[in-house]
């Protein structure tokens, strides 16, 4: 196929928004971490409720605070496939 | 076969999904070259300070010693439980931030509630969490002068290592981000999923919507109420110098 300069216009805008849509589904692998974090997070939490039922207050409110710690990354990461998303700071390079 | 996919196209152009950010009503004015301007999470915060408003002066009208009413049983149990939880967090001599939390945590309930009625919620702009989180981060430097006075202050940053001093100053700026980061992250992810499901749906959005609206308008947004004030308050409490 011939390369002429509207299909290579095409091609290029095509591969730049294409990458950014990979860019922010790349991005969301990061949600592995806080998964496996908040689940071993949650298992330790219902072993200690199990061996102490009385404390299961406290147990609690410490469990929470260690998810939203263990999400952190994952948020960070969500908030990089947003920007790609809604926000891309690369559209300005698109050729008109 | 090209002119049957550049039909599907377009298809999907005109049904285009809309997730933008908080909508831009009317510019106010301009310093320098930077816009000001009226957005519609700043109206939405307005319908939340009235919304407070009313439930104060409901629930704190006609108090008396001893509780005749159910609304005034119900407040005292709401200041009780504040005060227990920044007693248990921070210890007994931060009471004095009890006003502050409970103001917060009022708040940022309220603001990601707003997605009950439609409207779009204020703590789903990354400029509400980050002044929230802003003023926690002052309220840390301010508890660190306060406990170490000037030589605690710029000691606390060198310790337990001089070497330690740049992580000290990112994890002292880290911490805000993280904390406004997370409340936007969350309500975020759930307007943007809440959307998806609309529009994937299409014409037949009838039960879905509102199992998943369970989780991610109500069930997050009073955790994440709670998870902002429980970060906060070991924020503030652990910039302690001793």
């Amino acid at each position: 196929m011939e390369m002429t300069p509207e299909t290579m216009k095409i091609l290029a805008n095509g591969i730049l928004l294409g990458a950014s849509a990979l860019g922010a589904g790349t991005a969301m692998i990061a949600g592995l971490g806080p998964g496996i974090g908040e689940g071993y997070c949650g298992g330790q939490a219902v072993a200690a409720i199990g061996r102490q039922p009385e404390a299961s207050g406290a147990i609690t409110r410490t469990m929470i605070i260690g998810d939203a710690l263990a999400e952190t990354t994952g948020l960070y990461a969500l908030v990089i496939a947003l920007l790609l998303l809604y926000a891309n700071p690369l559209i300005g390079k698109l050729v008109q | 076969m090209p002119n049957a996919l550049m039909l599907a196209a377009e298809a999907a152009a005109a049904k285009e999904l809309e997730v933008n950010g908080a909508l831009k009503v009317a510019k106010l004015f301009e310093i320098g070259g930077t816009e000001i301007w009226l957005t519609e999470s700043v109206i939405v915060q307005w319908v939340v300070m009235l919304i407070l408003l009313a439930v104060i002066l409901i629930l704190t009208h006609n108090m008396k010693v001893v509780p005749e009413t159910k609304r005034q049983a119900a407040a005292e149990m709401l200041v009780e439980f504040v005060r227990n939880t920044v007693n248990g967090t921070m210890g007994e001599k931060y009471g004095a931030y009890t006003p502050y939390i409970m103001t917060l945590l009022c708040y940022i309930m309220i603001s990601n509630l707003m997605g009950l009625l439609g409207l779009r919620n204020p703590t789903a702009d990354v400029s509400v969490t980050g002044t929230l989180a802003i003023i926690t981060f002052f309220l840390v430097q301010y508890n660190r002068a306060k406990t170490g006075k000037f030589k605690g202050y710029f000691k606390s940053f060198v310790e337990p290592l001089p070497f330690m001093l740049p992580f000290n100053i990112i994890g002292e700026f880290a911490n805000p981000l993280a904390l406004a980061l997370r409340l936007f992250g969350n309500m975020t992810a759930g307007l943007v999923i809440g959307s998806l499901i609309y529009f994937a749906l299409g014409n037949f959005a009838l039960v879905i919507p509102a199992v998943t609206s369970l989780y991610f308008d109500i069930f997050s947004a009073v955790m994440q109420a709670y998870i902002f004030i429980m970060l906060s308050m070991s924020y503030i409490s652990s910039a302690e110098c001793d």
